[in-house]
């Protein structure tokens, strides 16, 4: 069942491809055309998933373009390509007839392709082709909107932040290289020669904490933002960000064989689920805010690769890539709705619109880790790895998860509170809004999911997971770690309900720092593009003196070969060429004078020692017939002569 | 030389068809009439399929036959195709400027014989075999290039014809003198007697036999036709002259160094290195300064020759022969492509094409891949070519030339570019953009973006196509 792969991968593809190629004609039919194709894709995912291909196309000499599907990526493939036709739906209600939609739908399922190849690459070559891709579209989705200038603006910062990281995987592949991995796949990292395997592993590491937003790069999701909503449900929930843990949990084997990369990854992941988790609760936009709760919930995900809980850190990619895209699927319904994000603005909004507003709850209510729903499962399988550890890996942990619970709490009190009474929170289309259904039911079956998966609490299924996951041998949460993370969230989801429903969400301290996202976006600019700037600069100077130097050297070459084919002319042609020839040495004397002198003196000369040649050359064609035959007879008489002289 | 009664009729069933084609075409023109030619040309080009076919059909199925002074080995395979493929193009070509011209089956037999001539240049293995092939494939030509009956056609094919007539007459004044040296005209036999022949005999007559070669090739010191024919003749016909004829002339080269000359008591090496030399050379310098697109790929022609000699002089290497005939056909597609941008816009000067990016991107961009073809510039078929000749040229202990060969490139850059950057520029002068007829031809488009697209493929495609060579 190969076909299942390539099809998985080749179907968006080759349709986005279409889409993008075609162009503004493409209009009318790309919103059909993107739900059918993501339809299929997420058919022949459940296919892959079940039959399990490997495939490998030659690609370089001894490295192969694999991809397989295995249980971890069986469970990547199907989130990915349901959360894909989820949100592609959704935007083909969303994206109305005066977008560009054959641009939007071509570069979404392009997307999806790329993400796809990510998780189903078995090497690292394949990994970076579509790592690459997926960045590139993730530049042209978020600045889809390029008319105006600070959505371009905030583009480019959020590409070159996670490029820098991207980097991490070139050394990781050049590490791999060179530590005797020919074939280059992720499977051999852990088997690389001693310094190589730091090397790669840190490549790999560096490369996934860029792509999935954790610290210290987490301020460019905030700029991804600037996308469309449907965008940030797709990239910065489920797809693109959680690449960077997936393919962390991926190499687990390679991370636990090195001494330092799981201990490190624990303390980014706790602290960027702790810190971000506070940035997300002091922001007053709803997409910033789930943002920020994108980076803090991806940092369980980071923490369980480092931990060694692959299980529970693939639940958490799976239950938060649910619950996080049908928030801002809902996010995005009532910004159409409302025209604002302000959380402010969205007073009541989920009393609006039932439907939508129920699906948030759940999703919020997951996020928060309440039992039974998903994400408390998972964030207890990543905690009880924790424990392994020592107790304070597991208090961060658990305070971020009580965090997360708070901040939950505040953009749940904000769309279910009463409306106010004045125009404040007016509906911009009127109260009678009614949304389409291919709007209302994507986040309605996303929030059906994010409840199904919490059938995972029960221990036959969790059993059965692991098992899926080929990691069976990982400890299970005790039950007393269950209770207390469970009465945690329950109890701050309350108190701070009620706490923000009186309008004292505010008085929390810390807000100026927090809301600004930790001033990460301002370090960032001191201590690395201005020096980078600066140095840029300093490498300009430098090579403004080698080209110069660059241009003498070559001016040298011109005018020796200048002088070599004044020779060779001498010896082959008539008198004619001779005198050419004489004058190309004079040529050559002058362009070599001038260039030991001055190189820009020195091309010039060059040039026009070539012009004066060239002048010459065009000597012969006199355009009188009875001298070519002159020249044509003595020529070849002087050849005749030359021949049976030379032997 | 032995009779013709051993010959097989089906080893010479391309050069068949295009005779008859000929033949039917000439007497299907005289009984239409004038205003509906059109005909004619829908069966040319339907002979010259079937013959594509067969030359196909012969090389895949490896058929060889040595017999009556004419060879059928992968050399004249590869002509073959070569040429028909090069003669379907110029059909093509003059379909946009030559349509219901009342003397157009005129002009299609002309192409026909001269084809013929080609390809049995490319075949021949007899000096005599060799001299009338010389003369078919050069008389339909004078006519040819004379066709539109103009001051410039007319001046270009009188110095053509009588260049001709002078190389033609050292052409059979050699093969006297080579049959006096070696009592035979046979390739085969020549080989075996050179040897022990007097020297300057040898010289003089192989020097005289190079001479109507080179004027075929259009390489130096015979070269002064080049210029004057690219500029003067009809546009397709001018495409026409300038690549397909070379094909025959320099596989005929090799042939003749690679049999014949190997063994003989003169430094044949060095004599084809000279000329390659010389050609190259001469040829980007004259072209350096052309401000008319159509004289500046005569001069680059007159160069490329210069390339393609090395092949020549290093005849016998290992990577000579699939080099040469591999570089032969990149450089088909490249050259006429160019000719065919130039047939499509009617343009002159370098400067008729400024801003033409803007205007016709397909055929821009067509332009651009065949110029830089020409420069050798991957993934262009030519650089392949190129890398092999160089390979060859270093072989065979001719690192001099090589470098020169590998300078000549670079220096060619600079006239291409001349003709590129223009492209990309917004037209000066309001009345020079109106210079260019509004619309392109039709039929010389679709030849320009196949040329280049044949031009990209070649390259990309290199490999297997080596070997069969």
């Amino acid at each position: 069942m190969t076909a299942s792969l390539w099809a998985l991968v080749g179907l968006p593809a080759a349709a986005g491809a279409v889409l993008l190629v075609a162009g503004r004609r493409a209009d009318p039919v790309a919103a059909p055309c993107a739900v059918a194709t993501a339809g299929l894709t997420l058919v022949a995912a459940a296919v892959a998933a079940v039959s399990r291909p490997s495939t490998s196309a030659p690609m370089l000499a001894g490295i192969g373009a694999g991809a397989a599907v295995d249980g971890l990526s069986a469970v990547a493939v199907l989130t990915v390509a349901t959360v894909a036709a989820a949100v592609v739906l959704f935007a083909s209600a969303e994206m109305g007839s005066d977008q560009a939609r054959g641009r939007f739908f071509g570069l979404m399922l392009l997307f999806t392709a790329a993400m796809l190849a990510t998780v189903t690459a078995t090497g690292l070559f394949t990994l970076l082709a579509a790592w690459e891709v997926m960045g590139a579209l993730s530049y042209a989705l978020i600045g889809y909107w390029w008319g105006e200038t600070s959505r371009v603006r905030s583009a480019t910062l959020a590409f070159v932040t996670t490029r820098t990281g991207d980097l991490g995987l070139y050394l990781a592949a050049g590490a791999a290289l060179a530590g005797g991995s020919g074939a280059l796949r992720l499977s051999e990292l852990a088997a690389l020669d001693g310094g190589w395997r730091d090397a790669a592993v840190a490549g790999v590491v560096l490369a996934a904490l860029g792509k999935s937003a954790q610290l210290p790069f987490s301020f460019w999701l905030s700029h991804a933002m600037a996308g469309p909503t449907p965008v940030s449900a797709l990239l910065h929930s489920a797809t693109m960000v959680a690449a960077g843990g997936y393919l962390l949990l991926r190499i687990e084997p390679a991370l636990a064989a090195t001494a330092w990369a799981g201990p490190a990854l624990v303390w980014v992941g706790a602290a960027t689920a702790l810190l971000l988790g506070a940035v997300a609760f002091h922001q007053t936009d709803l997409k910033q805010l789930l943002a920020a709760s994108t980076c803090s919930q991806l940092g369980f995900v980071v923490l369980a690769a480092g931990a060694g809980s692959v299980g529970g850190g693939m639940l958490q990619f799976t239950a938060h890539a649910a619950a996080k895209s049908l928030l801002f699927l809902c996010a995005g319904t009532w910004l159409a709705a409302r025209g604002t994000q302000e959380l402010g603005g969205l007073r009541g909004a989920a009393r609006g619109s039932p439907p939508a507003g129920a699906a948030f709850a759940v999703g919020a209510l997951a996020v928060a880790g309440l039992p039974p729903l998903p994400l408390w499962t998972a964030k207890d399988e990543v905690l009880a790895a924790a424990l392994h550890l020592g107790p304070l890996p597991y208090a961060a942990g658990l305070a971020a998860s009580a965090v997360s619970a708070a901040y939950a709490a505040r953009a749940l009190a904000a769309v279910w509170a009463p409306p106010p009474a004045g125009e404040g929170g007016a509906p911009r289309r009127g109260s009678e809004h009614r949304s389409p259904p291919s709007e209302v039911l994507p986040p309605v079956a996303l929030a059906a999911a994010t409840v199904g998966l919490g059938v995972l609490v029960l221990p036959a299924a969790a059993r059965w997971w692991r098992a899926l996951l080929g990691a069976s041998a990982e400890p299970g949460p005790a039950g007393w770690e269950t209770a207390v993370s469970g009465l945690l969230a329950a109890v701050v989801l309350i108190i701070t309900w009620r706490a923000c429903a009186r309008g004292r969400g505010e008085a929390v301290p810390g807000r100026r720092w927090a809301g600004g996202w930790l001033g990460l976006e301002a370090a960032a600019n001191t201590l690395v593009a201005r020096p980078v700037t600066a140095l840029a600069r300093a490498l300009a100077a430098l090579d403004d003196r080698v080209v110069a130097g660059g241009a003498r050297a070559a001016a040298h070459a011109t005018t020796s070969f200048s002088a070599g084919l004044a020779d060779l002319d001498d010896r082959v042609l008539a008198r004619g060429v001779r005198s050419c020839a004489s004058g190309g040495r004079r040529a050559a004397d002058l362009a070599r004078d001038r260039g030991e002198a001055w190189a820009d003196g020195a091309v010039r000369a060059v040039a026009s020692g070539a012009r004066i040649l060239a002048g010459w050359a065009l000597r012969p064609q006199t355009g009188l017939l009875h001298q070519y035959y002159v020249q044509a007879v003595v020529a070849l008489v002087v050849l005749a002569a030359v021949v049976v002289l030379m032997r | 030389m032995s009779g013709m009664e051993g010959v097989d009729p089906v080893t010479l069933l391309p050069e068949l068809v295009l005779a008859l084609a000929a033949v039917g075409a000439l007497l299907l023109g005289s009984w239409t009439p004038r205003r509906r030619q059109g005909r004619v040309r829908l069966c040319v080009v339907a002979a010259l399929l079937v013959a594509l076919a067969a030359a196909v059909a012969a090389a895949a199925t490896g058929t060889g036959a040595a017999s009556g002074g004419h060879t059928v080995d992968t050399i004249t395979h590869a002509v073959r195709v070569v040429v028909l493929a090069g003669v379907l193009a110029t059909v093509l070509l003059a379909a946009d400027a030559f349509a219901d011209h009342p003397r157009e089956s005129e002009f299609h037999v002309l192409l026909l014989l001269a084809a013929l001539g080609t390809m049995v240049l490319a075949g021949a293995s007899d000096l005599l075999v060799l001299a009338v092939a010389y003369l078919l494939a050069s008389i339909p030509l004078y006519a040819l290039v004379g066709f539109a009956k103009d001051g410039t056609g007319t001046e270009a094919a009188l110095k053509f014809y009588l260049l001709g007539a002078l190389s033609g007459i050292l052409l059979l004044t050699g093969t006297t003198l080579l049959l006096g040296a070696g009592g035979t005209t046979g390739y085969e036999g020549l080989a075996a007697a050179l040897p022990g022949a007097p020297r300057a005999l040898v010289a003089a007559g192989v020097i005289a036999v190079l001479a109507g070669l080179l004027f075929k090739a259009g390489g130096v010191p015979v070269h002064f036709w080049v210029p004057d024919v690219a500029e003067g003749a009809p546009a397709p016909v001018a495409a026409f002259v300038t690549t397909v004829p070379k094909i025959g002339a320099l596989a005929a080269l090799y042939r003749l160094g690679d049999q014949v000359l190997a063994g003989a008591a003169l430094d044949w090496v060095l004599l084809a290195a000279l000329l390659s030399a010389a050609s190259m050379t001469l040829g980007n310098l004259g072209a350096l300064l052309q401000t008319d697109a159509r004289r500046l790929l005569g001069y680059s022609t007159v160069s490329q020759v210069g390339y393609l000699l090395m092949a020549v002089a290093a005849a016998g290497g290992q990577s000579a022969q699939p080099g040469l005939l591999f570089y032969l056909g990149a450089y088909l597609a490249a050259n006429l492509g160019a000719f065919a941008v130039v047939c499509a816009l009617r343009t002159r000067t370098l400067e008729d094409h400024a801003g033409l990016f803007r205007d016709r991107p397909w055929l821009a961009l067509s332009l651009v891949v065949c110029l830089l073809g020409l420069v050798g510039t991957p993934p262009t078929a030519v650089f392949v070519g190129k890398l092999a000749l160089f390979t060859a040229a270093l072989d065979a202990g001719l690192g001099w030339l090589m470098v020169l060969a590998a300078v000549n490139t670079v220096a060619s850059l600079f006239y291409y570019l001349r003709w590129i950057l223009p492209l990309f520029r917004a037209p000066g002068e309001p009345p020079e953009a109106g210079d260019r007829p509004g619309a392109p031809d039709r039929w010389s488009t679709g030849v320009a973006v196949t040329a280049a697209a044949a031009s990209l493929g070649l390259g990309i495609a290199a490999g297997p196509v080596l070997d069969l060579l």
